[in-house]
């Protein structure tokens, strides 16, 4: 995926720097002072928990291969740490660093001082500690059997109000910006948060508060996860990107006034496309037809941000440019990966593609090239941006910002090549009818393990560069604000 | 309003867009200058002349083929229709279970036969017999049944009143399911107590009775006796 750059990457210039390319001076304005304190708590936190998902992913993924390891008490059994570990990675790093991000483009789009931010900082109290506390019952009770929604019912009434308060703030700082003017990634913002919390609630009501009858059950829920990853997480890095290309290149978008035709058809469409991830089950035919459908009509806005975002990035060498810019390496890493994913989501939607890959690590494969290829990578880069200009503080470390991209950059395309390569095999395998047992290949299990391992470093990595900074920023503010 | 206090917005010309300096926009300016792109759309450096109608037709194009694909690929909407490689047979004729409605049944009694024997069942005095505790409704369906596709005219002893009538043959009109719905309603009202109809027994009778117009009740009570009087 990177691999394009790369032969265009003039020797000598390709260091990232470990600090953001235009402050000359750790200067922090007073847009970014006014949202510092909730966005840096989010980013914390989302840090830590990611540190947590990934030290659990190394578990759960040894445990493939080596079955009896940490097997001796039930608190630790596979299925209990694969809950938590997804809901850790979705809720707790994704979605808390997604929340803090969407918070401080809109501050800084409409250039909106927040009077009130503890607000949202209660906010993202209150959401970490209800991961907190239903991490501890799925670790010590059980969970339910819906992906993503496996936390305890009453965590999702404390995460929907965490929510509204902490994007409160977005909406007001959208309705009170000083200007008319609106700009793309506003849009996309503003509709992710209002589609997370509707859809969550609702797929709590129907699945689990009251549950719907047989079939519309599932159908509830694969509606829960499209929207969950294409519209909470997929819209709110899609806007990033739309704000940081334009930003670092200090060019115009290219198409840019295709782009209100492509957030309405994302949204438009994809919440539409969960029933083609349920192709080939009981569910009435035009139900899953009209999933296929929403899931080709996704060539519209993917055919428009590929205008937006290649057509930007092909002209004044803006591929170079990208490539030596910290953020822009992690944004175009992620730019090229969504395109992958939503270009796989079309052409796997076929019933005959689909039929094969149906039941195998395929759309593992497929859900991590999206959220962590593409949404874990933009925030990534959305870090390396924002962290400096809410601390004043410069990046310690160029050596870890290098180490966190190649072991990410490594791990992701290997996990993902992986998942999609031995998911295809399977399924074949499967399709001419061989025993399951034979279709089981062990080399996968090692190949997740040895890229779980490379996520930690890292993660690890990008951590210590993290908190670095934020714990030296701490004091350095301190004694600005003295002198 | 707050940029000014970043060090490099103040000397940054207001049209931005070709200066492709490594430094970025300021947020201000860059929400302004796509502003003014999304208004103004020809933005001369594109190059891309071509571009808003190909995209255009693309998308026509797209639509296009989803009507196409949903109608071929959903069986016209039949809730009732999940594999799409199901054989044609078991989704048209699989087993259907026929459940005789009363209520349908109410309604197609209504507008089909209470003309001549009332809502109320109780038929006109000397001119249209009684359905209500009739051992003709609710004895043998089969009589029943071939009464209504074939019709029945000729004088009728019932109760000591003479009837002489002409049932047009009103079932024959009527599809299999809509006759075991009415049958099932006459059986079960108004105090009558047998058991439902089905279509197929239907279909039985409206094969027995042919392509005959009419039936004298003499005949019918030869072939089907009724069982109280």
């Amino acid at each position: 995926m990177s691999q394009e750059n790369q032969p265009s990457r003039p020797s000598g210039q390709g260091r990232p720097q470990g600090r953001p390319a235009d402050t000359g001076s750790p200067r922090i304005s007073r847009v970014d002072a006014s949202v510092a304190s909730p966005v840096k708590f989010f980013f914390a936190s989302a840090l830590l928990w990611l540190l947590v998902s990934s030290v659990l992913a190394v578990i759960t993924a040894v445990k493939l291969h080596l079955p009896g390891f940490l097997n001796s008490c039930e608190h630790l059994t596979f299925g209990r740490l694969d809950a938590i570990q997804r809901n850790v990675f979705f809720y707790g790093w994704a979605s808390n660093a997604l929340i803090g991000l969407n918070l401080w483009l809109l501050a800084s789009l409409g250039r909106f001082e927040f009077r009130n931010g503890w607000i949202a900082t209660l906010g993202g109290l209150i959401w970490n500690l209800a991961l907190t506390v239903g991490i501890a019952c799925v670790l010590i009770d059980s969970h339910n059997a819906f992906e993503l929604l496996e936390l305890p019912r009453g965590v999702a009434l404390a995460f929907f109000v965490a929510f509204l308060l902490a994007a409160l703030w977005p909406a007001v700082a959208f309705v009170r910006r000083p200007t008319g003017q609106v700009f793309v990634s506003q849009w996309y913002i503003l509709g992710a948060s209002f589609v997370l919390p509707v859809v969550y609630l609702l797929t709590q009501l129907m699945v689990l508060w009251c549950p719907t009858n047989g079939v519309l059950q599932a159908l509830v829920h694969s509606w829960f996860l499209q929207n969950f990853l294409l519209l909470w997480l997929g819209a709110s890095a899609l806007a990033a990107v739309y704000y940081f290309l334009p930003k670092e290149l200090g060019t115009t978008l290219t198409g840019y006034y295709l782009s209100t035709v492509g957030f309405w058809t994302l949204f438009l469409f994809a919440g539409w496309t969960g029933p083609a991830t349920l192709l080939g089950s009981p569910v009435p035919l035009w139900i899953q037809s009209s999933g296929v459908v929403a899931a080709v009509m996704l060539l519209i806005p993917l055919t428009i941000t590929s205008i937006n975002f290649f057509g930007t990035l092909s002209r004044d060498s803006g591929w170079t440019r990208a490539w030596n810019n910290t953020t822009l390496r992690f944004v175009a890493f992620g730019l090229v990966a969504y395109t992958l994913a939503i270009a796989l989501q079309i052409v796997f939607s076929a019933r005959s593609l689909n039929a094969i890959v149906r039941f195998t690590s395929f759309a593992a494969g497929q859900q991590q090239l999206l959220t962590y290829a593409f949404v874990s990578m933009v925030i990534f880069g959305a870090a390396y941006y924002i962290l400096p200009r809410l601390t004043g503080a410069f990046w310690p470390s160029a050596k870890l910002v290098h180490l966190h991209f190649w072991s990410c950059a490594l791990a992701v395309v290997v996990s993902v090549a992986g998942s999609l390569f031995f998911g295809w095999t399977q399924g074949a395998a499967l399709a001419a009818a061989k025993p399951f047992a034979q279709t089981m290949q062990p080399q996968e299990a090692l190949l997740s393990s040895a890229c779980a391992v490379l996520f930690l470093i890292g993660h690890v990595a990008f951590a210590l560069n993290a908190f670095g900074m934020l714990t030296t920023c701490s004091s350095s503010t301190e004694e600005a604000r003295q002198a | 309003m707050n940029d000014s206090y970043r060090p490099n917005d103040r000397h940054r010309r207001p049209r931005a867009s070709n200066d492709a300096g490594t430094e970025g926009f300021s947020d201000g300016r860059l929400v302004e200058v796509h502003h003014q792109l999304a208004n103004d759309k020809e933005e001369p450096a594109e190059g891309f002349a071509l571009l808003p109608v190909i995209v255009v037709f693309l998308f026509c194009g797209f639509g296009f083929w989803a009507g196409l694909y949903l109608t071929r690929n959903s069986d016209g909407f039949n809730p009732g229709s999940f594999d799409l490689d199901a054989p044609r047979a078991l989704v048209d004729n699989g087993p259907k279970e026929f459940e005789p409605d009363p209520v349908k049944g109410e309604k197609l009694y209504v507008t089909n036969c209470a003309g001549c024997h009332q809502p109320t069942g109780l038929g006109v005095a000397a001119a249209f017999p009684p359905l209500a505790g009739s051992p003709w409704v609710a004895g043998n369906e089969e009589r029943l049944l071939k009464i209504i596709i074939g019709g029945l005219a000729g004088e009728l002893d019932y109760k000591g009143t003479k009837y002489n009538g002409a049932m047009p043959n009103v079932g024959a009109g009527l599809k299999d399911a809509q006759i075991a719905h009415i049958a099932t309603y006459v059986r079960q009202a108004w105090g009558n107590a047998a058991g439902p109809v089905t279509d197929a027994k239907v279909a039985e009778a409206r094969k027995a009775v042919g392509a005959r117009a009419s039936y004298s009740p003499a005949e019918i009570l030869q072939a089907h006796p009724l069982e109280i009087k």
